[in-house]
């Protein structure tokens, strides 16, 4: 019984830090790992949709690495959870979104 | 004949499989409906040399994303055709629709599987009533089934449909299945060179038999928006008659981004 506690206590804490994520405000450069993106022909969807956040204001895409490096606006902050939308709205998967200078 | 069409296939695949490309197939369809193949227009010229008659067929494909899952689309061919004996007609073709629904995504990095069905419904709107027709004069309504494995070093593509041909036409079974691999570097905006190996199969029922072709292409997209693309079918085994035989269709297309 205690051990059931513990899991599920380690379960809720999980999906609140996941919430606490997705609500995250990004600023400066950012890199968002993208699952699915196997061809170059097919990002064209993803960088359109990445542009159309407020406050991004380039986009780099590295389809070798499956990564779409962001730069945000001076003096302006993305919400993560809007960045995650419109990568599943193009038709691929969003994972770990990190600071540029985190890795 | 039948052996200088092994080695030349043999000879085809070997090189195709040699060289490490991909991006939407030539003959094949897509499930992957990103990019030009969900977002643009797509032309190609069909040019089909037969043993009674030469014919050319130009067609307009136009797809509509409704959502990143769900695909409509309209295909407008025009078509003209030469028989050796005979005058030659020309004209609209049967007009198609389709749409497609993907069924299952499983992405990863560098990598997608994914699959969807496709309901295409063919209107005889093609003229018949001058020899040669340019239609079939039949409504027919094909549901298929599209799967696809494309990671940043190859493609692999399959598709299986089955036709349900009206006016008394025997129905077919499509079967298509097609490699890619990159020549280039995988870059973003895209300036790839792939090539294409390509099955592609149609048995007909009510003992009509079997044709199937193979389909070697070449394809290269120039930046974000734009595609080019050239592929030939080589008949492998065919149901048509003797000196109504297909000797190879040409296909040279173009894929452009507007949406």
């Amino acid at each position: 019984m205690k051990k059931l506690f513990i899991l599920l206590f380690i379960g809720l804490s999980a999906l609140t830090v996941n919430a606490q994520n997705d609500d995250a405000q990004l600023q400066g450069t950012v890199k968002v790992e993208v699952d699915g993106l196997a061809c170059p022909y097919c990002a064209y969807g993803l960088e359109k949709n990445l542009k159309k956040v407020e406050g991004v204001e380039t986009i780099k895409i590295d389809v070798e690495n499956g990564l779409a490096i962001l730069t945000i606006a001076e003096g302006k902050s993305v919400d993560e959870k809007t960045i995650r939308k419109n990568i599943e709205d193009a038709g691929f998967t969003p994972k770990a979104i990190t600071k540029k200078s985190d890795g | 004949m039948k052996l200088a069409k092994l080695i030349g296939c043999s000879c085809l695949l070997i090189v195709t499989t040699m060289v490490s490309a991909q991006g939407p197939p030539i003959f094949t369809d897509t499930p992957i409906m990103l990019g030009v193949q969900g977002r643009g227009v797509r032309t190609f010229g069909n040019i089909i040399s037969k043993e009674n008659a030469n014919a050319y067929a130009q067609v307009l494909v136009v797809p509509y994303n409704i959502t990143s899952k769900w695909q409509v689309a309209a295909v407008v061919p025009y078509v003209s055709i030469s028989p050796n004996v005979g005058d030659s007609q020309s004209g609209f073709g049967d007009l198609k629709f389709f749409t497609k629904y993907q069924l299952y995504k499983k992405d990863g990095k560098g990598k997608t599987l994914r699959g969807l069905i496709k309901l295409t419904e063919t209107f005889p709107t093609g003229n018949t009533s001058n020899s040669p027709p340019l239609g079939t004069d039949a409504y027919q309504t094909t549901l298929s089934l599209v799967n696809g494995y494309v990671t940043t070093k190859y493609g692999i593509y399959g598709e299986v449909g089955y036709n349900l041909a009206g006016s008394g036409l025997p129905d077919n079974l499509i079967y298509n299945i097609a490699f890619g691999y990159p020549l280039l570097p995988q870059k973003y905006p895209p300036n790839q060179l792939n090539v294409f190996l390509e099955l592609n199969g149609n048995y007909v029922f009510d003992n009509v038999g079997n044709n199937l072709f193979l389909s070697p292409g070449i394809q290269y997209i120039a930046g974000r928006k734009l595609l080019f693309e050239s592929g030939i079918q080589i008949p492998l085994a065919e149901a048509a008659p003797a000196n109504q035989q297909t000797n190879y269709i040409l296909r040279i297309g173009a894929r452009l981004l507007i949406f």
